[in-house]
Protein backbone atom coordinates (compact mmCIF):
# COMPACT_ATOMS: atom_id res chain seq x y z
CA UNK A 1 0.00 0.00 0.00
CA UNK A 2 3.15 2.43 0.63
CA UNK A 3 4.91 1.31 -2.09
CA UNK A 4 1.64 2.08 -4.41
CA UNK A 5 1.48 5.56 -2.32
CA UNK A 6 4.77 6.19 -2.97
CA UNK A 7 4.71 5.24 -7.04
CA UNK A 8 1.30 7.58 -7.13
CA UNK A 9 3.17 10.52 -5.78
CA UNK A 10 5.96 10.04 -7.66
CA UNK A 11 3.72 10.27 -10.79
CA UNK A 12 1.90 13.14 -9.84
CA UNK A 13 5.67 15.13 -9.29
CA UNK A 14 6.61 14.16 -12.71
CA UNK A 15 3.00 15.94 -13.71
CA UNK A 16 3.25 18.72 -11.63
CA UNK A 17 6.83 19.30 -13.04
CA UNK A 18 5.58 18.42 -16.52
CA UNK A 19 3.19 20.68 -16.14
CA UNK A 20 5.33 23.91 -15.00
CA UNK A 21 8.01 22.85 -17.54
CA UNK A 22 5.14 23.26 -20.35
CA UNK A 23 3.71 25.95 -19.58
CA UNK A 24 6.94 27.77 -18.55
CA UNK A 25 7.08 30.13 -21.39
CA UNK A 26 3.52 31.36 -21.04
CA UNK A 27 -0.25 30.65 -22.48
CA UNK A 28 -0.92 31.28 -26.11
CA UNK A 29 -5.02 31.91 -25.84
CA UNK A 30 -7.43 32.61 -29.05
CA UNK A 31 -10.68 33.47 -28.15
CA UNK A 32 -13.10 34.16 -31.15
CA UNK A 33 -16.62 34.90 -30.20
CA UNK A 34 -19.69 35.35 -33.39
CA UNK A 35 -22.08 37.87 -32.67
CA UNK A 36 -24.86 36.39 -34.91
CA UNK A 37 -26.80 33.75 -34.03
CA UNK A 38 -24.99 30.28 -34.07
CA UNK A 39 -21.90 31.76 -34.97
CA UNK A 40 -18.70 30.70 -34.64
CA UNK A 41 -17.70 30.16 -31.26
CA UNK A 42 -13.53 29.29 -30.49
CA UNK A 43 -11.43 29.31 -27.25
CA UNK A 44 -8.06 27.65 -27.24
CA UNK A 45 -5.95 28.02 -24.54
CA UNK A 46 -2.40 26.30 -24.99
CA UNK A 47 0.98 26.39 -24.01
CA UNK A 48 3.49 28.82 -25.53
CA UNK A 49 5.99 26.10 -25.67
CA UNK A 50 4.14 23.96 -28.34
CA UNK A 51 4.11 26.64 -30.93
CA UNK A 52 7.41 26.23 -32.19
CA UNK A 53 6.52 22.49 -32.04
CA UNK A 54 3.73 22.74 -33.63
CA UNK A 55 5.08 24.30 -36.76
CA UNK A 56 6.78 21.55 -37.78
CA UNK A 57 3.29 20.01 -38.14
CA UNK A 58 2.72 22.50 -40.84
CA UNK A 59 2.84 21.36 -44.65
CA UNK A 60 6.55 20.98 -46.08
CA UNK A 61 5.51 23.42 -49.07
CA UNK A 62 3.40 26.03 -47.02
CA UNK A 63 6.38 26.42 -44.40
CA UNK A 64 9.11 26.43 -47.27
CA UNK A 65 7.00 29.41 -48.94
CA UNK A 66 6.14 31.14 -45.39
CA UNK A 67 10.30 30.85 -44.55
CA UNK A 68 11.26 32.43 -47.84
CA UNK A 69 8.97 35.63 -47.72
CA UNK A 70 9.73 35.76 -43.56
CA UNK A 71 13.91 35.32 -43.63
CA UNK A 72 14.54 38.69 -45.46
CA UNK A 73 12.82 40.48 -42.59
CA UNK A 74 13.76 38.25 -39.83
CA UNK A 75 16.53 40.38 -38.33
CA UNK A 76 13.93 43.52 -38.08
CA UNK A 77 11.41 41.10 -36.57
CA UNK A 78 13.77 40.01 -34.22
CA UNK A 79 15.19 43.51 -33.59
CA UNK A 80 11.65 44.58 -33.21
CA UNK A 81 10.79 41.61 -30.55
CA UNK A 82 13.77 42.15 -28.38
CA UNK A 83 13.14 46.00 -28.38
CA UNK A 84 9.04 44.82 -27.33
CA UNK A 85 10.46 42.60 -24.82
CA UNK A 86 12.41 45.20 -23.19
CA UNK A 87 10.18 47.98 -23.41
CA UNK A 88 7.12 48.67 -21.37
CA UNK A 89 3.18 48.08 -21.09
CA UNK A 90 1.87 49.83 -23.88
CA UNK A 91 -1.15 50.37 -26.42
CA UNK A 92 1.05 50.29 -29.52
CA UNK A 93 -1.90 50.91 -32.08
CA UNK A 94 -5.44 51.38 -31.40
CA UNK A 95 -8.33 52.03 -34.41
CA UNK A 96 -11.46 53.16 -33.84
CA UNK A 97 -14.23 53.12 -36.45
CA UNK A 98 -17.99 53.00 -36.38
CA UNK A 99 -18.90 49.51 -35.43
CA UNK A 100 -15.32 48.49 -35.27
CA UNK A 101 -12.12 48.24 -32.36
CA UNK A 102 -8.67 47.29 -32.92
CA UNK A 103 -6.19 47.26 -30.31
CA UNK A 104 -2.89 45.83 -30.22
CA UNK A 105 -0.80 46.53 -27.09
CA UNK A 106 2.03 45.10 -24.97
CA UNK A 107 0.94 44.12 -21.56
CA UNK A 108 3.00 42.26 -19.56
CA UNK A 109 5.44 39.51 -21.61
CA UNK A 110 2.83 39.10 -23.88
CA UNK A 111 1.48 41.19 -27.31
CA UNK A 112 -2.47 41.00 -27.04
CA UNK A 113 -4.65 41.62 -30.38
CA UNK A 114 -8.14 42.38 -29.54
CA UNK A 115 -10.84 43.17 -32.31
CA UNK A 116 -14.38 43.79 -32.09
CA UNK A 117 -16.61 44.63 -35.31
CA UNK A 118 -20.29 43.88 -36.51
CA UNK A 119 -18.90 40.44 -37.14
CA UNK A 120 -17.41 39.23 -34.33
CA UNK A 121 -15.07 39.74 -31.35
CA UNK A 122 -11.14 38.16 -31.65
CA UNK A 123 -8.90 37.88 -28.64
CA UNK A 124 -5.47 36.47 -28.93
CA UNK A 125 -2.68 36.80 -26.68
CA UNK A 126 0.60 35.48 -27.03
CA UNK A 127 4.05 35.77 -25.25
CA UNK A 128 6.64 37.70 -27.11
CA UNK A 129 9.38 34.77 -26.35
CA UNK A 130 7.11 32.31 -27.93
CA UNK A 131 6.41 34.51 -30.92
CA UNK A 132 10.17 34.84 -31.50
CA UNK A 133 10.66 31.30 -31.07
CA UNK A 134 7.98 30.26 -33.53
CA UNK A 135 9.18 33.05 -36.26
CA UNK A 136 12.54 31.70 -35.80
CA UNK A 137 11.17 27.81 -35.91
CA UNK A 138 9.56 29.21 -38.86
CA UNK A 139 12.55 30.98 -40.71
CA UNK A 140 14.75 27.98 -40.04
CA UNK A 141 11.78 26.29 -42.36
CA UNK A 142 13.31 26.25 -45.41
CA UNK A 143 16.90 25.26 -44.39
CA UNK A 144 15.80 21.91 -43.03
CA UNK A 145 13.82 21.37 -46.08
CA UNK B 1 24.36 46.44 29.53
CA UNK B 2 25.73 44.44 27.22
CA UNK B 3 22.85 42.70 25.72
CA UNK B 4 21.18 46.26 25.17
CA UNK B 5 24.37 47.58 23.43
CA UNK B 6 24.76 44.74 21.18
CA UNK B 7 20.92 44.95 20.13
CA UNK B 8 20.97 48.57 19.43
CA UNK B 9 24.64 47.74 17.26
CA UNK B 10 22.12 45.43 15.38
CA UNK B 11 19.23 47.08 14.74
CA UNK B 12 21.61 50.17 13.71
CA UNK B 13 23.43 47.79 11.32
CA UNK B 14 20.05 46.49 9.76
CA UNK B 15 18.57 50.01 9.25
CA UNK B 16 21.92 51.20 7.50
CA UNK B 17 21.71 47.91 5.60
CA UNK B 18 17.95 49.14 4.41
CA UNK B 19 18.77 52.73 4.52
CA UNK B 20 21.83 51.71 1.89
CA UNK B 21 19.36 49.44 0.30
CA UNK B 22 16.86 51.90 -0.28
CA UNK B 23 19.46 54.56 -1.64
CA UNK B 24 20.51 52.22 -3.90
CA UNK B 25 17.36 51.68 -5.24
CA UNK B 26 16.27 55.76 -5.63
CA UNK B 27 20.19 56.14 -7.34
CA UNK B 28 18.79 54.05 -10.14
CA UNK B 29 15.18 55.38 -10.65
CA UNK B 30 17.13 58.67 -10.54
CA UNK B 31 19.96 57.22 -12.88
CA UNK B 32 17.45 54.87 -15.70
CA UNK B 33 16.15 57.43 -18.09
CA UNK B 34 12.39 57.88 -18.56
CA UNK B 35 11.51 55.85 -21.56
CA UNK B 36 10.14 57.79 -24.87
CA UNK B 37 7.34 57.40 -27.07
CA UNK B 38 6.55 58.91 -30.50
CA UNK B 39 2.62 59.00 -31.23
CA UNK B 40 0.54 59.38 -33.96
CA UNK B 41 -2.98 60.83 -33.75
CA UNK B 42 -5.31 60.90 -36.45
CA UNK B 43 -8.80 62.16 -35.89
CA UNK B 44 -11.34 61.78 -38.47
CA UNK B 45 -14.30 63.78 -37.24
CA UNK B 46 -16.37 63.36 -40.36
CA UNK B 47 -16.67 59.44 -39.54
CA UNK B 48 -16.26 59.60 -35.94
CA UNK B 49 -12.36 57.51 -36.43
CA UNK B 50 -9.22 57.47 -34.65
CA UNK B 51 -6.17 56.10 -35.26
CA UNK B 52 -3.35 56.16 -32.42
CA UNK B 53 0.17 54.43 -32.86
CA UNK B 54 2.37 54.60 -29.58
CA UNK B 55 5.88 53.33 -30.50
CA UNK B 56 8.92 52.39 -27.70
CA UNK B 57 11.27 55.30 -29.45
CA UNK B 58 13.82 52.45 -28.11
CA UNK B 59 12.27 50.18 -30.03
CA UNK B 60 12.36 52.05 -33.10
CA UNK B 61 16.11 52.55 -32.12
CA UNK B 62 17.04 48.79 -32.15
CA UNK B 63 14.62 47.89 -35.70
CA UNK B 64 16.17 51.05 -38.11
CA UNK B 65 19.72 49.13 -37.94
CA UNK B 66 18.09 46.23 -39.01
CA UNK B 67 16.54 47.12 -40.83
CA UNK B 68 17.82 46.93 -44.89
CA UNK B 69 15.14 47.92 -47.31
CA UNK B 70 15.05 50.11 -50.56
CA UNK B 71 17.32 53.39 -49.60
CA UNK B 72 17.34 52.26 -45.93
CA UNK B 73 20.53 50.71 -44.87
CA UNK B 74 21.68 50.10 -41.32
CA UNK B 75 19.71 53.12 -40.40
CA UNK B 76 20.62 55.47 -42.51
CA UNK B 77 18.57 56.42 -45.82
CA UNK B 78 20.53 57.62 -49.19
CA UNK B 79 19.56 60.47 -50.79
CA UNK B 80 19.89 60.96 -55.01
CA UNK B 81 21.07 64.12 -56.15
CA UNK B 82 18.03 64.52 -57.84
CA UNK B 83 15.97 64.94 -54.50
CA UNK B 84 18.44 67.35 -53.01
CA UNK B 85 18.13 69.26 -56.34
CA UNK B 86 21.64 70.16 -56.26
CA UNK B 87 21.48 72.18 -52.35
CA UNK B 88 24.03 71.91 -50.03
CA UNK B 89 22.51 70.76 -47.24
CA UNK B 90 24.58 70.60 -45.13
CA UNK B 91 25.93 74.31 -45.72
CA UNK B 92 22.23 75.42 -45.40
CA UNK B 93 22.05 73.77 -41.98
CA UNK B 94 24.91 75.06 -40.66
CA UNK B 95 23.88 78.76 -41.84
CA UNK B 96 20.97 78.21 -39.70
CA UNK B 97 22.41 76.80 -37.10
CA UNK B 98 24.85 80.07 -36.29
CA UNK B 99 22.20 82.43 -37.26
CA UNK B 100 19.95 84.10 -34.15
CA UNK B 101 16.55 82.71 -34.06
CA UNK B 102 14.49 84.45 -37.34
CA UNK B 103 12.58 83.99 -40.07
CA UNK B 104 14.09 82.83 -43.16
CA UNK B 105 11.34 81.75 -45.26
CA UNK B 106 8.26 83.63 -45.99
CA UNK B 107 6.12 82.56 -48.98
CA UNK B 108 2.63 84.12 -49.52
CA UNK B 109 0.72 83.42 -52.76
CA UNK B 110 -2.91 82.52 -53.56
CA UNK B 111 -2.86 78.99 -53.21
CA UNK B 112 -0.55 78.49 -49.75
CA UNK B 113 1.46 80.46 -47.57
CA UNK B 114 4.90 79.09 -45.97
CA UNK B 115 6.93 80.36 -43.24
CA UNK B 116 10.36 78.81 -42.06
CA UNK B 117 12.01 79.81 -38.94
CA UNK B 118 14.37 79.08 -36.36
CA UNK B 119 12.93 79.85 -32.49
CA UNK B 120 14.45 78.45 -29.29
CA UNK B 121 16.64 76.21 -30.93
CA UNK B 122 13.88 74.21 -33.21
CA UNK B 123 13.12 74.82 -36.76
CA UNK B 124 9.76 75.70 -37.49
CA UNK B 125 7.68 75.16 -40.82
CA UNK B 126 4.41 76.70 -40.86
CA UNK B 127 2.54 75.91 -44.19
CA UNK B 128 -0.96 76.89 -45.01
CA UNK B 129 -2.68 75.29 -47.81
CA UNK B 130 -5.47 77.25 -49.32
CA UNK B 131 -6.74 75.05 -52.28
CA UNK B 132 -6.93 72.27 -49.47
CA UNK B 133 -9.89 73.79 -47.63
CA UNK B 134 -7.41 75.88 -45.49
CA UNK B 135 -5.52 72.88 -44.40
CA UNK B 136 -2.86 74.09 -41.91
CA UNK B 137 0.83 71.86 -41.25
CA UNK B 138 2.97 72.84 -38.72
CA UNK B 139 6.30 70.99 -38.77
CA UNK B 140 8.68 71.48 -35.31
CA UNK B 141 12.02 69.76 -35.44
CA UNK B 142 14.59 70.51 -32.65
CA UNK B 143 17.85 71.60 -34.38
CA UNK B 144 19.89 68.70 -32.47
CA UNK B 145 17.79 66.29 -34.18
CA UNK B 146 18.46 67.87 -37.60
CA UNK B 147 22.12 68.26 -36.53
CA UNK B 148 22.10 64.09 -35.86
CA UNK B 149 20.30 63.57 -39.12
CA UNK B 150 23.01 64.79 -41.06
CA UNK B 151 26.02 63.73 -38.94
CA UNK B 152 27.08 60.86 -41.25
CA UNK B 153 30.18 61.70 -43.27
CA UNK B 154 28.65 60.82 -46.54
CA UNK B 155 26.73 63.66 -48.41
CA UNK B 156 24.19 62.00 -49.66
CA UNK B 157 22.83 59.99 -46.70
CA UNK B 158 20.51 60.94 -43.75
CA UNK B 159 20.94 59.10 -40.46
CA UNK B 160 17.92 58.51 -39.29
CA UNK B 161 18.96 55.69 -36.02
CA UNK B 162 21.08 59.07 -34.86
CA UNK B 163 17.97 61.22 -35.32
CA UNK B 164 15.92 59.06 -33.18
CA UNK B 165 18.63 58.95 -30.75
CA UNK B 166 18.28 62.59 -30.71
CA UNK B 167 14.74 63.06 -29.88
CA UNK B 168 14.77 59.88 -27.49
CA UNK B 169 17.48 62.77 -25.38
CA UNK B 170 15.41 65.76 -26.53
CA UNK B 171 12.30 66.84 -24.26
CA UNK B 172 8.73 66.10 -24.50
CA UNK B 173 7.94 68.09 -28.18
CA UNK B 174 5.23 68.35 -30.94
CA UNK B 175 6.71 67.38 -33.86
CA UNK B 176 3.62 67.76 -36.24
CA UNK B 177 -0.02 69.12 -36.74
CA UNK B 178 -2.07 68.77 -39.74
CA UNK B 179 -5.77 70.12 -39.45
CA UNK B 180 -7.32 69.74 -42.28
CA UNK B 181 -11.23 70.60 -42.95
CA UNK B 182 -11.98 66.59 -42.18
CA UNK B 183 -9.09 65.24 -40.55
CA UNK B 184 -7.03 66.26 -37.72
CA UNK B 185 -3.31 64.24 -37.42
CA UNK B 186 -0.49 64.96 -34.49
CA UNK B 187 2.74 63.35 -33.83
CA UNK B 188 5.12 63.95 -30.86
CA UNK B 189 7.31 62.60 -28.57
CA UNK B 190 6.82 62.26 -24.38
CA UNK B 191 7.57 59.69 -21.68
CA UNK B 192 4.08 58.75 -21.28
CA UNK B 193 2.81 55.29 -22.72
CA UNK B 194 -0.54 56.77 -23.55
CA UNK B 195 -2.49 59.24 -25.12
CA UNK B 196 -4.94 60.58 -22.93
Amino acid sequence: MMLVAKIALGMAGVAVAGAGVLCSEGMVTVKVVGKQPGGLHIHVIAPAMLAPIAVQLAPRRALAQTARQIQPNMPAIRAALEGLRDSGDVVLVAVKEPGQHLEVEKSGGSIVVDVDDTSETVHVSAPIRAISSTLDQLAAGSNSL
Amino acid sequence: MRQTMRRRTQIATALSILAAGMTALAGSAIAAPAEKYLHVNVQDPTNDGSVNVNVPLSMAEKILPATNNHDLHEGRVSIHNAEMNGVDARALLDAVRTAPDNEFVTVKDKDSDVRVAKANGNIIVHVIDKKNKEQTVDVTIPLKVVDALFSTTKNDELDVAAALRALSDAGDVLLVTVQGSSEKVRVWVDSRNTQD
